[in-house]
């Protein structure tokens, strides 16, 4: 599983720092959030599909079938709406299903809108690492040291959990307990009290720890990692504003449907 | 006794490396059940048109669950965005998506509990932040999903359905569980401690 998430090659996204490069992402989810128009979602869900292909460092084969999940988000964004969404010009009509001209466009557009959030949303986890993030939040973005220790450190206790998990299941088998359908109301007791109860006392006695060792102190710190601006942040910046506006451009040029704001009353 | 043992010392009224911690950690379990509650979801929805919508309160429980344990201001949005954060840790797609809706449902959370000043820990609280928590995933549902064109009936359907999810799952359910957990005395440790048991004490 862990050589699947290796990238083969690094691009110039894996060389941009991570908390700009979140915010950037950031402000291209809000910017495709306020896209209400079909032809601008179509062309914004080719450009950054494009780029996800080309930068994420990835095989194209690996990057296809992290890829394949979109088609189910096209479908749930815009499955309910085209059945039951507003529209004047009825195609089709049966029980509480009624297919509009309006709601069937408008469907299609979430569903392109989804797959433009999900290819941003990929291209950016497969080019940042957790650790990275973090160090360059409390770096650049002064986020408190104890948020970001904290945050990478439950990572780390995660595991633990897991194999807590299977100690339990285990412990109930042998003792015959928790199986069947009574069982099944008993989850909450069997397994969610144990497990929550010691992740609380091991977080607790880990936080003890990172207490003493300092690593909630604010000011004046080092940091293991570095975390600079650099010249492929620019180039990162300059990258996804010429993507949003190739898809701009496209849509005003190249119009594949041709149609105005999707929403009834905007 | 005069001398000040460090224990014993006030804890400070902001959030602790200690709070912090404990809160992600248990967020991060919700958080896998949240990962796995897509498929509880899928199933739950077979029954009838959006009765999907009767699970989704899950989805708010970290915030609330993380309040009724520790009891201190943030807490609560702290939680629903550290679970959302294990998806981008997972490196899920829609990752960064999550993230923006964790921070409007764990704000409805936390806005629920600091009207009653972080004083209050019910169950009706907590299933009032549930509430709120849907709330503000239908504020992000409108933009993100256009829900408003939805028919009317089947909008209130489904925002109703959240609702009540949210009321009972992050509300009731969660406080059994804190209940439980208080129980099995792991929660005296993490909430904030008055001013007057330490009086008693020295008396």
């Amino acid at each position: 599983m862990k050589k699947f998430f290796e990238p083969s090659r690094t691009t110039l996204l894996h060389r941009a720092n991570p908390a700009l490069k979140l915010l950037l992402f950031v402000l291209l989810f809000v910017l495709t959030l306020f896209v209400h128009r079909i032809d601008m979602s179509f062309y914004l869900a080719c450009t950054f599909l494009l780029l996800l292909f080309v930068g994420s460092g990835y095989p194209v084969w690996k990057t296809a079938l992290m890829a394949a999940g979109f088609t189910l988000a096209l479908a749930s964004a815009s499955l309910t709406m085209i059945l039951f969404g507003k529209g004047s010009e009825i195609w089709w009509a049966f029980g509480p299903i009624s297919i509009s001209k309006e709601s069937f466009y408008r469907g299609l557009h979430l569903g392109f809108r989804s797959i433009a959030f999900g290819s941003q949303g990929l291209l950016f986890v497969l080019t940042t690492s957790s650790t990275g993030l973090f160090y360059a939040l409390m770096q650049r973005l002064k986020l408190s040291p104890k948020y970001a220790y904290s945050f990478m450190a439950s990572i780390r206790l995660l595991p633990m959990v897991g194999e807590e998990l299977r100690i339990r299941r285990e412990a109930l088998a042998v003792r015959g307990a928790g199986a069947g359908s009574a069982g099944l109301l008993r989850l909450p007791e069997l397994y969610a009290l144990p497990l929550l109860a010691q992740s609380i006392r091991r977080a607790q006695r880990t936080a003890a720890a990172m207490e003493v060792k300092r690593f909630d102190a604010g000011k004046q710190r080092t940091y293991y990692y570095a975390s600079p601006f650099t010249r492929s942040d620019a180039a990162v910046l300059l990258v996804l504003a010429c993507a949003a506006a190739a898809a701009f451009l496209l849509a005003q040029e190249l119009p594949i449907f041709g149609l105005g704001d999707m929403r009834m009353d905007p | 006794m005069s001398t000040k043992v460090s224990g014993a010392a006030p804890r400070r009224k902001g959030l602790t490396l200690t709070d912090v911690l404990v809160t992600v950690v248990v967020s991060l379990v919700l958080g896998i059940v949240y990962h796995l509650w897509a498929s509880v979801s899928s199933v739950a929805g077979l029954l009838f048109l959006q009765s999907n919508e009767l699970v989704y309160g899950m989805w708010f429980a970290a915030s609330t669950l993380a309040f009724l344990l520790i009891r201190k201001p943030g807490v609560a949005l702290i939680a629903e965005i550290a679970a959302a954060h294990l998806e981008i840790a997972f490196g899920s797609a829609y990752g960064i998506q999550l993230l923006l809706y964790s921070v409007v449902q764990g704000l409805g959370a936390e806005l629920v509990f600091a009207a009653f000043r972080y004083r209050k820990a019910t169950a009706f609280v907590a299933g009032l932040a549930g509430i709120a928590a849907a709330a503000g995933s239908l504020l992000a549902d409108i933009y993100y999903g256009y829900v408003t064109e939805y028919a009317t009936w089947l909008l209130i359907l489904k925002y109703t359905l959240r609702a009540i999810s949210g009321f009972v799952i992050a509300g009731y359910l969660m406080y059994g569980l804190a209940k439980l957990l208080e129980k099995a005395g792991v929660t005296q440790s993490l909430q904030p401690v008055d001013r007057k048991e330490y009086d008693a004490l020295d008396s």
